[in-house]
């Protein structure tokens, strides 16, 4: 195109035939690079998203342990470093029931619940000695939550470095489509640790603090296991309110403290009425309330089953209300918008009350959930 | 807890050569444009669009790039807590404490002198965060 012209000082530096040589060349190359390595490269760069996101689940896990070691310290004044101790809990692993003959594998999920349970609290007492009961239950959430971010990480450095050993897309394609997830939920249990470490109440306590608000003034008395009940005049029926004991961070056994306000009653209850948390799906508006049939009691399911036993032994329908959020709300601090669905919740028990009972019926009403920071 | 969350450098070195080299040669492509323009007064419009554009993309992406803040998920929220006197209707809200739960008697109301208690403990979003849970549902 230059030619026969004298040339310019710019066209000495980019003659054009030269620059479109330069384009087709890059060009062919890409092509080229891509046709034979295409799939390397594309494995190489999610490798990398990933290690990113390992590297942000480290960040997490040793946060999480930083925050657990002087939550100890502040709370338990203990008269040893904790460091040694939590690092070794941190790596506590709970071995599910063999389910291969599935008869009595609730009892024994049960069994082993309970001894979980009893094994984190003794140990939480050993490493802050000053904590009293509340701050031994929170201590243990604050435990709970370092050992999930810690349980988290590995996992993932596991799948990691395995997908780089082998160089298998399949395996580091599975690793980056889920990962998204994950660091949600890793973000959820982040959040949930710094709730835990200050006492403060957290979007699954809802169920609790429904309870809670009904049983405001009313007496109190143990029924189960870290459960408390209180007998509340509603509309002229009988309400048994339960929750977990609060204000420390507790999920009792809802299960068999229904079992036991039937067993009181003869079986003779017109309605039991189960109010939880419920994941919300996206677009749906966080707080809404929703009713229906059933035991709305999450976790393994051992407290579900025994409210369904106990519910079919006695013919009593059992409701649900149900609060919606998102993962990342359940374990993080209480929003407000939560507070509106709990007013709306109440509202919804007392309609169900009064729609489907009578005046003289005795109705369960069972707030479920961790009632860490609320009272009763 | 309250420090603030560390800055990790999300600048990948491969990147940025792929986007110093899209960006040296876009300007060279608008320079040669320009020189013909000069020279012959033939404007060539689609090479200057495309110049321009491929400046604009690997400005944005090298800004894309740039080192941000990273969110653990450990950041202090704004809690308050709401007491509300049980006789009058005395409300104030506060920051939380620790120490704080709902439905916890604390210190006599101001005005009546009755008891208080706790009625909420509540976890402020952001307005960024609300806006865009407004907009998904839109």
């Amino acid at each position: 195109m230059t030619s026969g012209v004298p040339p310019a000082l710019s066209q000495d530096l980019f003659p054009q035939d030269i620059i479109g040589w330069i384009f087709q060349l890059v060009w062919i190359i890409v092509f080229v690079i891509f046709m034979f390595y295409g799939q390397r490269i594309q494995t190489t760069i999610m490798l990398k998203e990933i290690a990113s996101s390992l590297s942000r689940l480290k960040l997490m896990r040793d946060r999480g342990r930083k925050i657990a070691i002087s939550t100890i310290q502040e709370i338990g004044k203990p008269s040893e470093d904790p460091t040694s101790r939590v690092d070794r809990f941190l790596e506590h692993v709970d071995i599910e029931p063999v389910s291969l003959d599935p008869s009595g594998i609730i009892e024994r999920l049960d069994h082993l619940i309970d001894v979980r349970d009893v094994r984190f609290k003794d140990e939480v007492k050993v490493m802050a000695p000053l904590a009293d009961d509340t701050q031994v239950n929170n201590l243990t959430n604050v435990l709970e939550a370092a050992i999930a971010l810690n349980q988290v990480y590995k996992i993932i450095r596991h799948f990691y470095l395995m997908g780089k050993k082998t160089l298998s897309i399949y395996i580091i394609m599975q690793l980056q489509m889920i990962l998204p997830l994950i660091m949600k939920e890793s973000e959820a249990f982040a959040s949930a640790l710094t709730a835990f470490s200050l006492g403060q109440p957290i979007g699954d306590g809802v169920g609790s603090l429904v309870a809670a608000k009904l049983m405001q003034g009313k007496e109190k008395r143990q029924i189960s296991k870290d459960i408390v009940v209180s007998k509340v005049p509603i509309e002229g029926r009988t309400a048994y309110v339960l929750k977990a004991q609060g204000p420390g961070g507790n999920v009792g056994k809802p299960g068999e403290a229904i079992k036991e306000v039937l067993e009181e009653n003869d079986g003779k209850v017109a309605m039991a009425i189960v109010i939880d948390a419920a994941q919300k799906l996206e677009g749906e508006k966080l707080g809404e309330v929703t009713e229906g049939v059933g035991v709305a009691i999450g976790g393994p399911g051992v407290e579900k089953y025994k409210v369904e036993e106990i519910a079919v032994k006695y013919k009593v329908p059992v409701n649900a209300v149900l609060i919606k959020e998102d993962i990342g709300d359940v374990v993080s601090t209480m929003r407000k918008e939560l507070l509106d669905g709990v007013e709306a919740a109440i509202e919804r028990i007392n309609r169900l009350i009064h729609e489907k009972t009578k005046e003289g019926d005795i109705v369960i009403i069972a707030g479920i959930g961790n009632t860490i920071g609320i009272g009763q | 807890m309250s420090e603030k969350p560390p800055v990790v450098k999300k600048m990948s070195s491969l990147f940025l050569i792929v986007i110093f080299v899209m960006l040296a040669l876009s300007i060279a492509a608008l320079y040669q444009a320009l020189e013909v323009y000069r020279n012959s007064g033939k404007f060539d419009l689609a090479s200057i669009t495309l110049s321009f554009s491929a400046i604009a993309l690997s400005s944005y992406m090298f800004f894309q790039m740039r080192a941000k803040p990273m969110r653990l998920g450990f950041e202090m929220q704004k809690v308050f807590t709401t007491i509300q006197c049980s006789n009058c209707s005395f409300t104030s809200t506060r920051t939380f404490q620790r120490g704080d739960y709902i439905l916890k008697e604390i210190e006599p109301c101001p005005q009546c002198n009755n008891k208080m208690i706790i009625s909420s403990i509540y976890r402020e979003v952001d307005e960024k965060e609300k806006e865009k849970e407004t907009k998904l549902l839109s």
